[in-house]
């Protein structure tokens, strides 16, 4: 059977096994809690039980003291829960996330348009409004022929679009969701969203210049984050470095145009990495660390980074940003975490990046 | 109260910030004396420091709370140590070779955890940080309970075997034990950031997990409680120690560009001069516990190639290669173990506890764990040396060994790529020659020469004559420098080194416990052979 495992000071909400640990359930939510050994000896993971029962399991009297139990501590990478729970863990508060609770959602297709040969942006208005952070991504359920199967995208609309949600999904060669998406989705579908989910938003209380960093089919986030700011007045300067490969797969390049033109903040730098020699591209040729790079002459110094693209762009950007001065604290991502990336051997140099 | 009915009530503080409001105001600003003058050795080094605050305290705990903590960790291990002695424990463990594990452990590697507690109190003093201050005097206090625990979980074998009773002493002067003292000597002598490279992140975090190998694990496969409950009892200091480590490690490279370098010599440095202390725990790990529980080879395998593996390439994000003459250590897992066992057999009569060969079961456990070395050099070495033992004409060297001026290990290591040569270098410094075991030792020498010419090195000092006890005379004619040098150094001839076969533990241990003192050999004595 399951539990609720609430995390203070996040307030959010997951579900838990009875037989799976604390530390399991918040790293496959993507919640990062302290830890370590990973079986109960070195105390890193040790979390207050606010509410609920846990049993301790295999924690060690040398780890979990027994005035720490009699306090309602426990060792999160044993504790396994017998009620529903609530922990406060040693992690920051994030003062611009907001809690939202995740729901189900009924909609319909209003339209399906091709952005690049392989991406199309499928558009669904919901039956009724749906609250979420600039950032965030949603469950779709995909009524593939033999039963229905979920996939996660970024919403790239930005929150102010009312009851019209945008998806914007590349074709996965051989993949039966996505595989249906680009075939057989059309106008009038009803389809069934679950959301918001993830803890990729912009840190908007830290007023320092921003830089996103977007490539491939990354640009939802940021695109849905970028708007939402220039929308809501921010003054600071904000910068989107955008990569594809070549001039037809570099979609929505023209509203970017747009809204440098119109807001001075905004800075926009396409990048190119594969385009032909000799074609009347006039914009940067290169990868999308390279094109940073050049444009902050290789100090990021006082800013703070978003990054979303594939798992290659992203590396090669942390390491640009903190050859650049930018370190852990400052760069931001989407990334999950399971449980089967606790066991295999990993520094704990750095804990979200 | 009904007038207070309204008000909301208080945001509660999280655990970051109730840490912060307890501890506010603990470190302050100095007003009557400059900041130079309380903190003098903090620049230098070169090291640059922008802003102490970016320091992230990674465990938030007051000192209120640390000795709760460390009190009833206290209570419990001595509560089981009482019952390991009230059982008689020590002769429930594999056999009597099991306990000159413990010997070197007692009278090597207890004197380093003092010498820790000496830096870090150091440290405490000198950082002008407040986060890492506390840090570094919480883990001086450590240290030293580190240092009292496994004295009291150890020194219940002193009672039943020879060779643990006299431990200070024979820190300071026998000739091998100069290795562990030296390589603190050493970091304790530098600055303090070297020092906490050295220490925190080197040994603590890259290097600690090989010793808790052969030691935590070891201890419980031999059945030694009294050590696995230290050994409990101590991890779960030293995932705080660990955790310091990287902390500052990522707080010098994220201040100043300049800094980079400098962590890049010191991690090569303390690198190569832990990986050199650990071979004393590669011969433990491989010779001395009668149930092995890895190879040197495989923990080298899992503890530095795969997790350091991971370490640097993190690390790599900020500038940071690994470490120089990390191929060496990939190179020399094969034979290490085998090199050293081979010159402690050689030079038994000056060591502080008996030396056997390899059983036929555990030679055949090296060839299966080193296929590339063992049954090539070092299975037809030990047959040859069995072969004279049973003819009673056993190999033993005669002469004193030559040292390596930086690590101090007799020059026994062979060329990283020719296992049948020994390394030789040298290099010359105000005239004078110096003798080095490796690239790595002889790198760390001509960085630092006149650090390293003062180096107290044993064999030398014996030669010298500086290693006999006052009103020993040696133009006497009956005078024996041997004897007199090992007089001095608390190692009395046959009792304490020689072989285990004629040693006096494993006679007891046979007459006490009814059971052999080297389980893959048989009995020695009759007290056995009478009761099976």
């Amino acid at each position: 059977m399951s539990y609720q495992l609430t995390i203070e000071p996040l307030g959010q909400t997951l579900e838990i096994e009875d037989e799976q640990t604390i530390l399991d359930a918040a790293l496959r939510a993507g919640i990062w809690l302290p830890h370590a050994c990973c079986h109960g000896l070195c105390a890193t993971c040790k979390v207050q039980v606010r509410e609920g029962e846990v049993d301790h399991g295999e924690a060690s009297p040398f780890a979990l003291m027994d005035f720490e139990r009699e306090e309602g501590k426990t060792l999160a990478c044993c504790a396994r829960p017998q009620s529903d729970v609530v922990i406060e863990a040693d992690i920051d508060e994030e003062p611009d996330a907001e809690v939202i609770p995740v729901r189900d959602f009924e909609g319909t297709v209003t339209r399906v348009e091709s952005l690049t040969p392989t991406i199309k942006a499928v558009f669904i208005r919901l039956d009724e409004p749906m609250h979420f952070q600039a950032g965030q991504y949603v469950n779709l359920s995909i009524p593939v022929p033999g039963g229905t199967i979920t996939r996660a995208f970024s919403l790239a609309n930005p929150p102010s679009s009312g009851n019209e949600v945008e998806l914007n999904i590349r074709i996965v060669p051989g993949g039966a969701g996505t595989g249906w998406i680009h075939e057989s989705l059309g106008a009038g579908q009803r389809l069934s969203v679950a959301g918001p989910y993830g803890r990729f938003f912009v840190r908007k209380s830290a007023r320092q210049p921003m830089l996103f960093m977007a490539g491939g089919s990354g640009l939802s986030s940021p695109r849905s984050m970028i708007v939402d700011l220039l929308e809501g007045n921010s003054q600071q300067p904000i910068t989107l470095v955008y990569g594809q490969r070549s001039r037809n797969e570099l979609y929505y390049h023209e509203q970017f145009l747009e809204l440098a033109g119109r807001y001075p903040n905004f800075r926009y730098v396409p990048a190119l990495s594969h385009e032909p020699e000799g074609s009347d591209w006039e914009g940067y040729r290169g990868f999308v660390h390279e094109a940073a790079r050049a444009c902050f002459d290789g100090d990021f110094r006082g800013h703070k980074a978003y990054l979303c693209g594939p798992p290659l762009m992203i590396d090669a950007c942390i390491t640009a940003l903190m050859q650049g001065r930018l370190y852990e604290r400052d760069i931001y991502n989407e990334k999950f975490i399971s449980a089967a990336d606790a066991q295999q051997a990993k520094s704990p140099l750095f804990r979200n990046i | 109260m009904a007038a207070d009915g309204d008000r909301k009530p208080a945001k509660k503080l999280n655990l970051k910030e109730n840490y912060a409001l307890l501890t506010r105001g603990l470190g302050w600003e100095p007003s009557y004396q400059k900041k130079e003058d309380i903190f003098r050795t903090v620049d230098f080094e070169g090291v640059k420091i922008h802003d102490w605050d970016k320091w992230e305290d990674p465990f938030r705990l007051t000192m209120d709370a640390y000795w709760k903590y460390q009190g009833e960790k206290e209570r419990k291990l001595y509560a089981i140590i009482d019952a390991f002695q009230q059982n008689n424990g020590q002769f429930n463990v594999t056999d009597v070779r099991y306990v000159q594990a413990l010997k070197v452990f007692l009278n090597g590697i207890v004197g380093l955890e003092y010498a820790s507690h000496r830096g870090f109190n150091i440290l405490g003093r000198e950082l002008p940080g407040v986060g890492p201050r506390i840090a570094a005097q919480m883990q001086a206090i450590d240290e030293l309970r580190h240092a009292t625990t496994q004295i009291h979980a150890i020194s219940h074998y002193n009672r039943y075997f020879e060779g643990m009773a006299e431990f200070p002493h024979q820190f300071d002067r026998v000739w091998y034990l100069s290795i562990p003292k030296s390589f603190f000597e050493d970091a304790v002598a530098s600055g303090p950031f070297e020092f906490i490279v050295a220490i925190s992140f080197a040994f603590e975090y890259v290097l600690t997990n090989l010793a808790f190998m052969p030691w935590m694990s070891g201890a419980a496969f031999n059945g030694d409680m009294s050590t696995v409950s230290f050994g409990f009892s101590a991890q779960s200091d030293e995932a705080r120690h660990m955790t310091l480590g990287i902390e500052v490690i990522k707080f010098l490279l994220e201040q100043d560009p300049a800094n980079v370098p400098l962590v890049q010599k010191w991690i090569d440095k303390w690198f190569w001069r832990g990986y050199r202390l650990l071979a004393l725990l590669a011969t433990m790990m491989d010779y001395m516990l009668p149930k092995r529980v890895m190879s040197w080879s495989e923990a080298w395998t899992i503890y530095y190639e795969e997790n350091g593996g991971a370490l640097f390439s993190d690390l790599a994000r900020y500038g940071i290669k690994p470490p120089k003459y990390a191929d060496v250590t990939v190179k020399e897992k094969h034979r290490v173990s085998h090199e050293m066992w081979s010159v402690f057999y050689t030079v038994r009569d000056a060591l502080g506890f008996p030396i056997w060969l390899p059983s036929k079961e555990e030679m055949d456990w090296f060839s299966e764990k080193y296929p590339e070395t063992f049954d090539r050099y070092y299975r037809p070495r030990f047959e040859y040396w069995r072969e004279l033992e049973d003819k009673g004409t056993p190999f033993r060297s005669s002469t004193l060994p030559k040292l390596c001026q930086v690590c101090q290990w007799p020059c026994l290591y062979t060329e990283p790529d020719d296992a049948s040569e020994f390394v030789h270098r040298q290099g010359e410094y105000q005239g004078e020659i110096f003798h080095f075991c490796s690239d790595g030792c002889s790198d760390i020498f001509h960085d630092e020469p006149e650090k390293y010419v003062h180096a107290w090195m044993p064999v030398h000092q014996i030669y010298q004559g500086n290693c006999f006890k006052e009103g020993v005379d040696p133009s006497a004619a009956d005078f024996n420098p041997m004897a007199a040098a090992l007089d001095y150094m608390g190692i009395k001839p046959g009792v304490d080194g020689g072989s285990m076969r004629d040693h006096v533990d494993a006679q007891r241990w046979e007459s006490w416990t009814a059971r052999p003192a080297n389980m893959h050999e048989g009995a020695i004595t009759d007290a056995v052979r009478k009761t099976t």
